[in-house]
This record gives structure tokens, sequence and C-alpha cells, in this order.
């Protein structure tokens, strides 16, 4: 593997688990708020 | 070696320099590591810059209404009819309302619709429902948003009665201004969102009898039903303590606008103190079909009320869809599946109790 593909993959998980952790923190911030749970129901 | 060599490498040692051509390559070498370290410093700050944009866009989109919603709301244009803003039903200032008159105004008799906002009681306006009401409108209905004076410190006096009574007043003034547009009411719904959910089924349950046309249906989301401290664990209110008891006789007696005592609680006296203000108690065989949706972790009114308003429907078999979103609090915010059940109950309920013509 390049180096490049690898930093390319690096990025790309990067993204995801910044995705993923942007909605679950709004999502937290809403459960707080309003009540709710964590997990389960709409994706995260 | 010669004296003059020994002493030009020292010199060139003493500066910290190559002595000889061979020893440019540490040099190159440290030039090589700095080179190196921006470029990782570079990376790491991509690497930032990539997590805050993923991390931004996974907030952003948590607020993307999902593909169905659509099918159930709609944006307010001209094509769509003709919208009267800030009709007066009464003197005070927050006694306005929106009319949503549909295009075709050729029918013998239209449906009324009347959306009451939500806000705790306390705030809120009429304005944030104008994609519902449009959509009401464009299925051919007349649609009403009203607004009622709210519990603020101009309008300390206001509570869930005054404002049910505002909402009693205003509905013939709506009929009668329809009326003179040219639309003919003869039947009606109402519906809201939490305390306009709370409202409308007030108007429903309690005040249907006074109204200038026949009320169909209700429906609504998380709206306050009932009053019993023991279900609003939201609050505390469950505890049985007497500071608890206390904090729900004050909030329950505001709401009322009247003076609540705990030791009322469980007796006669309260559900008669609390029946202007709660649905569940103006329920008997001629309650009009309802629909109604809400969350199972709610933290500003009671779920556990809604299970009684479930029940006490039942019990006196009366028509009526109770959804529960079941990872959701007031806002329903995390069971998108549910709402476009609700929203699909709402249109059949529309075709079913509230016909266009």
């Amino acid at each position: 593997m390049t180096e490049k593909r690898k930093q390319v993959i690096k990025f790309i998980i990067i993204a995801v688990v910044a995705f993923v952790l942007g909605r679950l923190a709004l999502r937290f911030g809403l459960n707080l708020l309003l009540g709710g749970t964590m997990f389960g129901g709409d994706f995260l | 070696m010669s004296d003059m060599n020994y002493n030009s490498m020292s010199a060139a040692a003493a500066r910290n320099e190559a002595p000889y051509e061979g020893a440019s390559a540490p040099a190159e070498e440290k030039k090589q590591k700095k080179t190196e370290k921006k470029k990782k410093r570079r990376r790491r700050m991509l690497y930032v810059l990539i997590f805050v944009a993923a991390f931004l866009a996974g907030v952003a989109s948590k607020r993307i209404s999902p593909s169905w919603a659509k099918d159930y709301t709609a944006e307010w244009d001209d094509s769509l009819g003709t919208l009267e803003k800030d009709l007066p039903y009464g003197d005070k200032p927050a006694q306005k309302y929106d009319l949503y008159l549909p295009a075709d105004d050729t029918k013998d008799s239209y449906g009324l619709v009347i959306y009451l906002h939500p806000g705790g009681f306390t705030s809120g306006d009429k304005s944030g429902d104008v994609n519902m009401l449009s959509w009401l409108c464009k299925k051919g209905y007349v649609a009403a948003g009203i607004n009622y004076t709210l519990f603020t410190e101009e309008n300390p006096d206001a509570n869930i009665y005054t404002q049910s009574v505002e909402i009693r007043d205003a509905v013939p003034v709506i009929v009668d201004k329809a009326k003179e547009l040219g639309y003919n009411i003869t039947e009606m719904a109402a519906g809201g969102g939490s305390a306009g959910h709370c409202l409308a089924m007030l108007y429903a349950y309690r005040d249907a009898d006074t109204s200038p046309v026949s009320v169909k249906f209700v429906f609504g989301a998380v709206g306050p039903s009932s009053f019993y401290p023991e279900d609003w664990g939201c609050y505390g209110f469950d505890q049985g303590t007497d500071k608890a008891l206390e904090g729900a006789a004050g909030l329950f007696g505001k709401m009322a606008g009247k003076e609540i005592t705990p030791d009322m609680f469980g007796t006669p006296a309260y559900d008669d103190a609390m029946k202007d203000i709660s649905a569940l108690l103006n329920i008997d065989d001629d309650t009009v079909p309802s629909l109604f949706c809400y969350g199972a972790y709610d933290k500003v009114q009671s779920f556990a009320a809604s299970k009684r308003l479930d029940v006490a429907l039942t019990e006196h078999g009366i028509p009526h869809d109770y959804l529960v979103a079941p990872h959701s609090g007031h806002g329903l915010q995390n069971d998108s599946g549910v709402m476009h059940e609700y929203s699909k109950k709402l249109a059949e309920y529309l075709d079913t109790y509230l016909p266009v013509q």
C-alpha cells in the first residue's frame, strides 16, 4: 500500500468517526434537554 | 595530517560546520528532518480540519428532514390561496390569528383546521407552524394558526385556563371571518404541538359544545393531559415528599390559575379544581376521535399521563390512535419512523373525519 493510499484511508476513517460523533453529540444535547435514549430509533 | 588541516577542522568544528566535504550529510539530514516535521504538522492540521468539518457535517445532518416529511408540509406561496395575517379575535395584543384560505373558493362548504403552537404556555408564535398550516390549506382546508396570551412577566395572570378560554372565544370569530371571505365552514378539527396540543384537547373535549360548527377530531403531540404528581416524575413530583408535593401544588396551581395545596392531591376536590385544564377529566362517551403521539422519555411533561388518556378513551369507546416514540423525549426527536406513522395517521384522520368536499 502506498503512503498516499494509507493517508486517504486515515482521512476517511477520521471523517466517518467525526461525522458519527457529531450526530451523537447533537443527540446527546437534545436528549439532555428533552429526554431520550442515546441509541435505538433513528440512525444514532 | 598537517597543522594547517588540523586547524581548519577545529575551526569548522567550533562553528559547528562540516569540517570537510563528506560532513555535509548531517546538515542535510537535519534539513530533511525539519521538512518532515513540517509535513507532519501540516498533516496533523489537516486531520483536525477534516475532523471538525465532518463533526459539523454530522451535527448538520441531524437537522435534515427525512424524505417523507415533504409529503406532510408545504412552503407557503400565493398559488396555494390567500393568507390573511394577524386578524384580531379580541382586544389583547396576543389575540390574533392567521387565516389560510385555499385557492379554490367555489365549494359550498369547507372544513376548518385550527393548529395551536407549542412553547410551554410561555413562548412561541403561530408563525412557527406555517408549513403545517400551508399543507392543510394545500389539501383544501381553511386553516388557522391562533396566538394566545402567554404566561410572561407582563402577563403573570395568564395560565392554561385563560389560554383555553381565548381559543374557545377565537373559533366563532374565525368561522364568521371565513364566511365573510366566502368560505362557509361547516365542520372543524383542532390540533397542536405540546402546549398547543393541550389547548387543542381542551377545546375538543371541554368546549366542543360551544363551537359554532361540529368538532370532528383532535390531533397533536406531547401535550400535557392530566396533572397527578405521581405521573410527573420528570420534575421529581413522584417522590411523594412534602417538598415534591409542594412543588407540584405550586406548578399545577399556576397552570390552572387556582390555589392548589398539597393536601388536595388524591381527593375529589383536586379533580374538581383541575378539570378546567385537564383533558383527561373531560373525556366522556361523546368525546371526539383523537390522534396523539408521545415520547416515552419526555422530560418536559408527563409521559405517564398519556397512558391515562389512552385508557380513558378506550374505556369510553372513543376511536383513537396512541403512538409512542420509544426512544424520544418531548421533541420526538429520535423516532422519525413513529413521526412518519403519526403523519400518515393524521392524513387518514383528515380523510375519514373531515373529508374535503
